[in-house]
This record gives structure tokens, C-alpha cells and sequence, in this order.
């Protein structure tokens, strides 16, 4: 399974294309310039420490990238792997630096293409999403689809909260550790 | 400090060349200016290279061609001072001056080097062009009288060596593919190994035939990223010198085990680490020349640097005669700032490594090299990066010694792999001592415990529930027993898979310090399994506390 990356006439400047996929029931896009790849779920290996919408790593070729989950992301139950879950593979800005993460998704749906005007602004509430993950919103018959801001999904600051707390644990770590050494050798005494 | 102190022979030909590529980097700036004059990025380009061979030279006792980058330093001070950059005229000249230095840096190979008269000629050249854009006057034949003093030189063997330098990233990307071909061998491996009959049998042969290959192509790889620890240490002579002064200290840096070799990555990330702590050592370590002499000895202090091979890792010691780590002030501080309660007491060992918290420093002022509080704790974090470990020993008046200990590369190290319910991990081969089943009497469902091992108390962790992973805890439970510096713990798994060849993947920048994860690889079935860093598993367990029991 594979889409690639080919605009057939770019010359409108005011029209863009969207991957349209499923996640949690709810149909979402995401700008195809961001999209890389679409890869079929392979196992995903949970790291720890992690957020829970943080899924963990798979290998991509080779290369091992992070994978998330946009349903708990939105707070929805996790998502369920069928054998149409797929992975796709975006390219997002994280820290000023672009990086490459999948998302999981239920299944692809397809390509959009949107002109500027057929974009609707999100309203202030309504959408289960948090209105700073969109973008706007794009119409798909009688239903709206909510366009992502890929590169706000994976922010820095809410994985800097998730980083930092493991790390202000580390350093209270290294303190306790030496205070904790005393207590232990008492408790090696029992244990023996 | 005497030349004869250390190598000559090294620092000439790291200067030949640093020299080389400085006078590369600056044929392309004066090009460029030529042809973008606006950049004045260019001209400090240029004028750090004339410096930096000016400086090498005198420490060479070069002290001709000192005199001639020296001019040319000059000439670049008149247009960074004006703020203008050169023109076509002044750029023709420096551009010439480069050839020149090229020709006078080859000739300093066999020996001191004397001016030719075109030489010469090019050097008056230079200086009329200073004198004229500023009222400078320069000494065209200063330097003169002193080029015979110089120490003599035994003239360099010239080596037949082929050699090509190559990028380091083009290095890093084949060792990459050599890592993806081994996962890929690895893959490919046990869907054969399913094959039956004849013909399976003799893919697997070939397949093995194949697999030594790439084995070898690994190992050359591997080979050509590694690099001398001499020049990175040699370095340090100068700045021993430099900082000693500065404090109205005497010092010098003694370097033994140049030769010994390592990935030049590693080697890279050393480099910070070793600021630090040779700071530390003459900053903290030295005692001033007349203390010294008090205390009976020489004046000046002396400091090793050395590096050694011991099994799968490389060992940087650091070494002074100083005064030693002052273990009452170490408690005192760390009393104050809260790091250990009144009344406790610490191991030898324990109260050394408190140097290593963040915001310690005894230093009662702070200096322009250390006593900020800053620097040993970076340390420990630069050598955890590493995946290395740093021990202090120290007797009070007679000087200290840090010992780093690093795994020689990055890329590849020996994994042992374990299983927790559908997950793999990889601990590290090095910290791993044996491996046990864990008795019937300690099977339950804490997160750790303590265990009998041949009469010894051993602490354990449970890994599925530091981790929080899924899964019932199975009936038979294993335990790897690692060793991390002189402490023993144990690692209760499920299942103990065996030892393989890890390429270690870093887990990438959305995941930046994962207690407990030092990386990732790609498993033989294509998945992705975690390798462990023991010491910071370890060190998040005794946080958290192991289990009361009274």
C-alpha cells in the first residue's frame, strides 16, 4: 500500500490536497504534503515512561519511529488494530526540526482537494478535538471532516512535559539514591 | 614547559595536518570574499587560520614561519579593526601568502624552516601593506635571530601509507547499512531456517557463507571509524599550561596510551567531559607551587591523561599529584544543600560521587575555570550518554584519579535478550554477570524484592512491573544478574532469550531521556525491541523505594 507524493497540476495556488483517513469513528485530513508513506500497522513497540496516546516505535525500513495515537490523543478509547489499521508515515515539525512519526489510523479513506474557500474555520467549540490541533474544517458531503495541524499534534511543549517529569524524577533519583543507600543496608540485613 | 616534555613528533604532524585544512578552509574564504564581499564572516575565518598556524608554529619553535603568518595575521587585524574587507589586489597577495604557507608547512616536516628570498620578498610585501593602511609599524626580520635557538628536530619519517580522508557522515551512513544488512541477514536467516529438504539445507550453507562476509565487511567497517585518543589528549598539553598560569599554578599534562584507539564518536563526545575534569583537576586539584613545596613536593604539579584497552571497553584515567578531593567538604556541602541528611554516613566511594550531582561545587569563589557548580554533573551526564561509568579514588594530599570507562563504539554492542510477556529488551552483555531462575519462594507480583544468591542478599527488579507493562506474571520467572560498578542487582524477566549482536538505534528526538531506555534495534523479526540502561532502571527503582519489609 503506498501513495505517493505527486501533485499533477500545482498550479493553483489556492487548492490543496488532504488525505482523508478514520480514527475513532471520525473522519479527519491531514495536508498530503506532510504525508510521506502509508505503511500497513506493524507491531508497535510500547515504550515506557511514555504517554499513553505516545503508541511507541516501529520499524520503518530500518529506521525506528515513533508512533502515536491520535483517539486517545482526542480522549477516546485506544484505538482497535484491525486488518485495516495502517500507520501513515508524516513528516512534522517538532522543535523546529522536521520529523518523521506515523499515526495511527483505522483505515485510509482518500484524497481531497480543497480549495481555500472550501475550508471553514473551526467553530470555538463542538469539535472533539481541541480547536489548537485544527486547522479548520473541510466539508465531505453532508458531514465535515476536521483537518489536522500535524505539526501541533506532536508538541513540544506536551512532550517536554512527559520528558520532564522523568527527568526532575532522575534527579530527586540520584539525591534519594544516596539517601536511600542506608535504609537499604539495613534492609539487606533483613532480607538475609 | 619544555617541548621535550612531550611528543614533538605528534604535535608536528597534528599541526601539518590542522595546517592543511586550515589553509584549505582559507584558499576557499578569500575565493569566496572575492567573489560575495559583504560576508565578514570570511575575514574571521581567515584570520583564526593565519592565527592558529601562528600560534602552533611558535609552540613548534617554527619560528620563520611564525613570523610570516604572523604578518599576515597583521595585515587581516588593519581590515577587522576598519571593519572593511579586502580587496582583488590585497586577496591575490593573501592568496600567494597561502601557497606559500602551504610549501613552508611541508618543508616543516624535515625540519625549521628558513624564508627563500621570494619568500621574504612576499613577507615585505605584506608588511608594506600594512604599514600603509595604518600607521603599524612591523618588524620585518625580528623573528630572525631566534630561528637558530631553536630546539633541534629529528626530520619525520615519511610514510608510504596510502591514505584518503573521508566524511564522517558518509561513514556513520555505512556503518547504518552495515547494521541494516545484519538485521536483514538476521531476518532472512530464520525464514530459511524453516525451508526443509535439500534444497533449504543448502541455502542455509550459502547463506551462512554469506552472513561471515558481511560479518567481515562489518568488522572494516567498524575499523575505519576508529581513531587515536593522542590528538584529542595532546590538545590538553597547551591548555594544562595555559590554565596553570593563569593561576599562578605550574602544571603539566603528561599523555600516555596515544596510540590506543577508539570510535570516533565516542572520541568526539570525550572531548567535553575532559575539559571539565582537567579544569577541575588544576583549578581543585593542584595546590599553588609554594604549597606544594611545603608539602614536599615539586612545583609543578603533574597531571596523566591516559587511555587503555580492558575487554570490550576503553579506559581514561585522569590523574594528579594535587591535594586530592577534601572528602570532609564534599559532606559538608552536601549536607548544606540538602543532598544527604546530618547524620549520615557514606562509602569512600558514595561520598565521591556526590562531586557528580547537579549545583555541587565546593569551590568557595567562583573562577573563570570552575566553581559554578556546573561541569561535574554534565560530566556524568556526557559519560551516561555514553553508556559509560566514572569512578573517583582519592587520598587526601597525594592527588586523585577519574576513571572513565566507555564501550569502545556506539553502533554495535553485545546484547543479551529477554522477553516480558510480547516484548523483547536488550540488556547490555557488559553489565551482565549471570543468569538465574528466580527461586519459588519469591514468586509474586511486586514490583521488586530481595533474593538469596548463593547466600548473598541481591536486590531484584521486576521489569514488567517498573515498566508497567501488560501481562500476567508466568509461573517460571528468571533473573539476569548485572553489575554496575561494584553493585550487584538483579532482573526479574519471563524468559531469557540469549545473547546476539545489537545494532543500537537511537530512539529519536520525540523521546529525548527515557528512564530505564537507553535505545532501540531492530529485532531479527523485524520489530522493534528496547535495550536497557541498567544504571538508570536501577537508579529509578531505588527512587521509588524498594518494598518495606519488617
Amino acid at each position: 500500500m503506498g501513495v505517493t507524493n505527486q501533485t499533477k497540476n500545482p498550479a493553483p495556488v489556492v487548492r490543496a490536497q488532504y488525505l482523508t483517513f478514520l480514527t475513532a469513528g471520525e473522519e479527519y485530513a491531514v495536508s498530503l504534503m506532510k504525508v510521506r508513506e502509508i505503511i500497513e500497522y506493524d507491531t508497535v513497540t510500547t515504550v515506557p515512561h511514555t504517554p499513553a496516546w505516545m503508541s511507541g516505535v516501529t520499524n520503518l525500513r530500518g529506521k525506528v519511529i515513533p508512533v502515536v495515537d491520535l483517539a486517545i490523543k482526542f480522549g477516546l478509547p485506544p484505538s482497535r488494530i484491525t486488518k485495516f489499521s495502517c500507520v501513515i508515515i508524516v513528516e512534522a515539525m517538532f522543535q523546529g526540526e522536521s520529523l518523521t512519526m506515523g499515526v495511527l489510523a483505522d483505515s485510509v479513506s482518500q484524497v481531497l482537494d480543497l480549495s481555500a474557500d472550501e475550508i471553514e474555520k473551526t467553530p470555538p467549540f463542538g469539535t472533539r478535538v481541541r480547536t489548537e490541533y485544527l486547522l479548520g474544517m473541510g466539508a465531505l458531503g453532508k458531514k465535515f471532516c476536521l483537518i489536522l495541524d500535524i505539526d501541533k499534534v506532536l508538541s513540544a511543549e506536551e512532550m517536554l512535559a512527559v520528558t520532564e517529569s522523568v527527568a526532575t524524577e532522575e534527579a530527586g533519583a540520584e539525591a534519594s539514591e544516596a539517601r536511600n543507600r542506608s535504609g537499604k543496608r539495613a534492609h539487606f540485613e533483613a532480607g538475609a | 614547559m619544555d617541548l621535550a616534555d612531550f611528543d614533538r613528533g605528534a604535535v608536528l604532524a597534528s599541526f601539518l595536518v590542522e595546517s592543511e585544512e586550515g589553509l584549505d578552509l582559507m584558499e576557499q574564504a578569500l575565493v569566496q570574499m572575492e567573489s560575495n564581499p559583504s560576508d565578514p564572516e570570511l575575514l574571521h575565518t581567515i584570520f583564526r587560520v593565519a592565527h592558529s598556524i601562528k600560534g602552533n608554529a611558535t609552540s613548534l619553535e617554527l619560528t620563520e614561519l611564525a613570523g610570516f603568518a604572523h604578518v599576515i595575521e597583521d595585515l587581516l587585524d588593519v581590515f577587522r579593526e576598519q571593519h572593511v574587507l579586502p580587496g582583488g589586489d590585497v586577496i591575490s597577495l593573501l592568496l600567494k601568502a597561502v601557497d606559500e604557507l602551504r610549501a613552508m608547512v611541508a618543508a616543516a616536516q624535515s625540519g625549521p624552516v628558513e624564508l627563500n628570498s621570494r619568500q621574504q620578498g612576499l613577507r615585505k610585501e605584506i608588511a608594506k601593506e600594512v604599514e600603509k593602511r595604518s600607521k603599524r609599524v612591523v618588524r620585518t626580520n625580528g623573528t630572525q635571530e631566534e630561528a637558530g635557538s631553536g630546539a633541534k628536530l629529528d626530520s619525520l619519517p615519511t610514510s608510504n601509507h596510502r591514505t584518503l580522508r573521508a566524511d564522517v557522515d558518509k561513514l556513520d551512513h555505512m556503518l547504518n547499512l552495515t547494521g541494516e544488512i545484519v538485521i536483514a541477514q538476521g531476518r532472512l536467516r530464520q525464514m530459511i531456517e524453516k525451508l526443509s529438504g535439500e534444497q533449504g539445507r543448502t541455502i542455509v550453507e550459502m547463506h551462512r557463507e554469506a552472513e561471515r562476509l558481511y560479518m567481515d565487511l562489518q568488522s572494516e567497517v567498524m575499523s575505519i571509524r576508529m581513531v587515536p585518543v593522542g590528538p584529542l589528549f595532546r590538545q590538553f598539553v597547551r591548555s594544562v599550561r595555559d590554565l596553570a598560569k593563569t593561576h599562578g599554578k605550574i602544571a603539566r599534562l603528561e599523555v600516555v596510551g596515544g596510540d590506543v584507539e577508539v570510535d570516533t564518536t565516542v572520541l568526539e563526545q570525550l572531548k567535553d567531559p575532559l575539559v571539565h575534569l582537567i579544569r577541575n583537576a588544576v583549578d581543585h586539584g593542584l595546590e599553588k607551587p609554594e604549597i606544594r613545596e611545603s608539602r614536599g613536593k615539586n612545583a609543578c604539579g603533574v597531571i596523566r591523561l591516559s587511555a587503555a584497552h580492558s575487554g570490550g571497553n576503553i579506559v581514561v584515567t585522569l590523574q594528579d599529584d594535587g591535594a586530592g578531593f577534601d572528602r570532609a567538604r564534599i559532606l559538608e556541602k552536601a549536607r548544606s544543600i540538602g543532598l544527604i541528611s546530618e547524620k549520615e554516613e557514606l562509602r569512600e566511594q558514595d561520598v565521591y560521587g556526590l562531586v557528580f550531582q547537579a549545583g555541587f561545587s565546593t569551590a568557595e569563589s567562583v573562577t573563570d575555570l570552575s566553581g559554578r557548580g556546573v561541569g561535574l554533573d554534565v560530566v556524568r551526564r556526557n559519560i551516561d550518554n555514553l553508556r559509560g561509568t566514572v569512578e573517583i579514588t582519592s587520598a587526601a594530599g597525594k592527588g586523585s584519579t577519574i576513571a572513565i570507562r566507555l564501550p569502545l563504539t556506539l553502533a554495535i554492542i553485545e546484547g543479551f535478550s529477554v522477553k516480558v510477556g510480547t516484548e523483547v529488551f536488550i540488556v547490555p552483555l557488559e553489565h551482565v554477570t549471570e543468569c538465574t531462575e528466580l527461586p519459588a519462594a519469591e514468586r509474586n507480583d511486586e514490583s521488586s524484592g530481595i533474593l538469596s544468591l548463593r547466600g548473598d542478599p541481591l536486590p531484584y527488579v521486576r521489569l514488567r512491573r517498573a515498566f508497567g507493562l501488560s501481562g500476567e506474571t508466568p509461573k517460571k520467572e528468571n533473573i539476569v544478574v548485572v553489575k554496575i560498578n561494584e553493585f550487584h542487582a538483579g532482573i526479574a524477566v519471563d524468559e531469557l532469550l540469549g545473547g546476539m549482536q545489537t545494532v543500537v538505534k537511537p530512539l529519536g528526538r520525540a523521546f529525548r531521556r527515557v528512564q530505564g531506555i537507553a535505545g532501540s534495534t531492530v529485532l531479527g523479526d523485524g520489530r522493534v525491541g528496547l535495550i536497557l540502561d541498567v544504571p538508570s532502571l536501577l537508579r529509578g527503582v531505588m527512587q521509588t523505594g524498594l518494598p518495606a519489609q519488617a
